[in-house]
């Protein structure tokens, strides 16, 4: 006690009593722990840092393996594309072509029309003009056929008498 | 706490002295906060020196905190439930680190050579006042929890699955944190008296069995509190159908 009084009175110090400080026990206890707890805990964390790496080597190899799919799909995507366009200029000079086609087709086809166009006019033309004729003609005999039973009474039939016979005498 | 002193010729044993520090109308425990600086400055430490330099191939302290990491998370999920642990997890796991820290430093450091005018240096956990402070902080939480996921339907839970149980589930309020500060607080305060009994009496040898059984309890009450803490916050979150 006398050995400890010195430190234990007053304030804030150092205890340096080997028994009360129970320190050769803690020394060992800390001495087995530190034997032991390595082993333990460090096998397991060593476990599980390997398992870590595992999987991230084998998530690594699925990145490059998809990263490879998509290189290879990148390609197809290009090549396709080419392709459409390569498709999409053949549609559209075929679809050129056509068109100058049709168009020269319906030019000639409408030159063909105006030509029987202008034949038939013509043709239906000198026939309604001879039909127009022979109808003139027809109302004009009608007409002279209607006027004629007036105008042909005794005295102008006998004037037409006189004169056909002082024709005939002159004759 | 009354104070018991014995001396011996080898060693001095000493129950309920605390180094007070007055704080307006407040008697502080100084030893407990002192110890407690100590331990939040270590985990601080060990998380900042381990999460400085993370690599994705994980050495050293960042292996063993992602270890710890991976731990809590199965700890919290397994007693949370899928949906809310991620919310809870962070308190869990500072739950678990301090108490377990805590009790494993009262246990291994080498406390009693620094000398106070009053009390000694030890375990946060073995006071009372760090116990219940931890428990109420877990009832805060599991309220919280219920209150804010369910709303006031969390009320439901006192009468599931019969209104009967109500009387059970309002004492069962009271008893969580009294539970959880007793156990962790006795457990912890006995490991220290029992080996300063040992040293007491035996001072070599014989208190080395005990000091390791002391480290081995003292692990699985960490385990404990935070398992329990986190089965409250489940059981309050959990929805009843």
């Amino acid at each position: 006690m006398t050995f400890l009084s010195i430190f234990a009175t007053g304030g804030f110090g150092l205890n340096l009593n080997l028994f009360e400080t129970n320190i050769i026990n803690l020394t060992v206890v800390i001495f087995g722990l530190y034997k032991f707890l390595p082993n333990f805990l460090g096998s397991m964390l060593e476990r599980r840092r390997a398992s870590i790496l595992v999987d991230l080597d084998d998530a690594e190899e699925r990145l490059s393996k998809a990263t490879q799919a998509l290189a290879d799909a990148q390609k197809e995507l290009a090549a396709a594309e080419q392709k459409a366009v390569q498709i999409r200029s053949d549609c559209k000079a075929r679809a050129e072509a056509i068109r100058l086609e049709s168009e020269k087709r319906t030019v000639e086809e409408m030159a063909r029309i105006k030509q029987g166009a202008v034949s038939d006019l013509n043709s239906e033309a000198a026939r309604v003009s001879s039909d127009l004729r022979r109808e003139a003609a027809k109302l004009a005999i009608e007409k002279a056929l209607l006027s004629l039973p007036s105008k042909l009474d005794s005295d102008t039939q006998a004037k037409f008498l006189n004169q056909a016979i002082k024709e005939m005498g002159e004759a | 706490m009354g104070s018991l002193s014995f001396a011996f010729p080898f060693a001095e044993l000493e129950v309920g002295q605390h180094l007070y520090w007055e704080f307006g109308n407040f008697r502080l425990h100084g030893q407990v906060f002192m110890t407690s600086w100590i331990v939040i400055g270590a985990l601080l430490a060990l998380v900042v020196v381990g999460t400085r330099k993370m690599e994705r191939d994980p050495r050293g302290v960042q292996n063993l905190l992602e270890f710890l990491w991976d731990y809590i998370r199965d700890l919290a999920r397994t007693q949370i439930g899928e949906k809310a642990y991620r919310d809870w997890m962070p308190f869990i796991g500072t739950l678990f680190l301090f108490i377990f820290v805590s009790n494993w430093g009262g246990a291994l450091v080498p406390w009693k050579l620094i000398h106070l005018p009053s009390g000694e240096l030890g375990a946060p956990t073995a006071d009372i006042n760090t116990t219940v402070a931890l428990a109420l902080l877990v009832s805060l939480s599991y309220f919280y929890a219920g209150l804010s996921r369910k709303g006031l339907r969390y009320f439901e839970y006192y009468v599931h699955p019969t209104p009967i149980m109500l009387p059970f589930k309002i004492v069962e309020d009271f008893t969580k944190p009294l539970s959880l500060s007793f156990r962790l607080f006795g457990n912890i305060l006995a490991d220290e008296l029992v080996v300063a009994v040992l040293v007491f009496l035996v001072p070599l040898v014989l208190p080395i069995p005990v000091m390791f059984l002391g480290l081995f309890t003292s692990a699985i009450q960490a385990l404990i509190f935070a398992t329990l803490a986190a089965y409250y916050i489940g059981e309050a979150v959990e929805e009843h159908h």
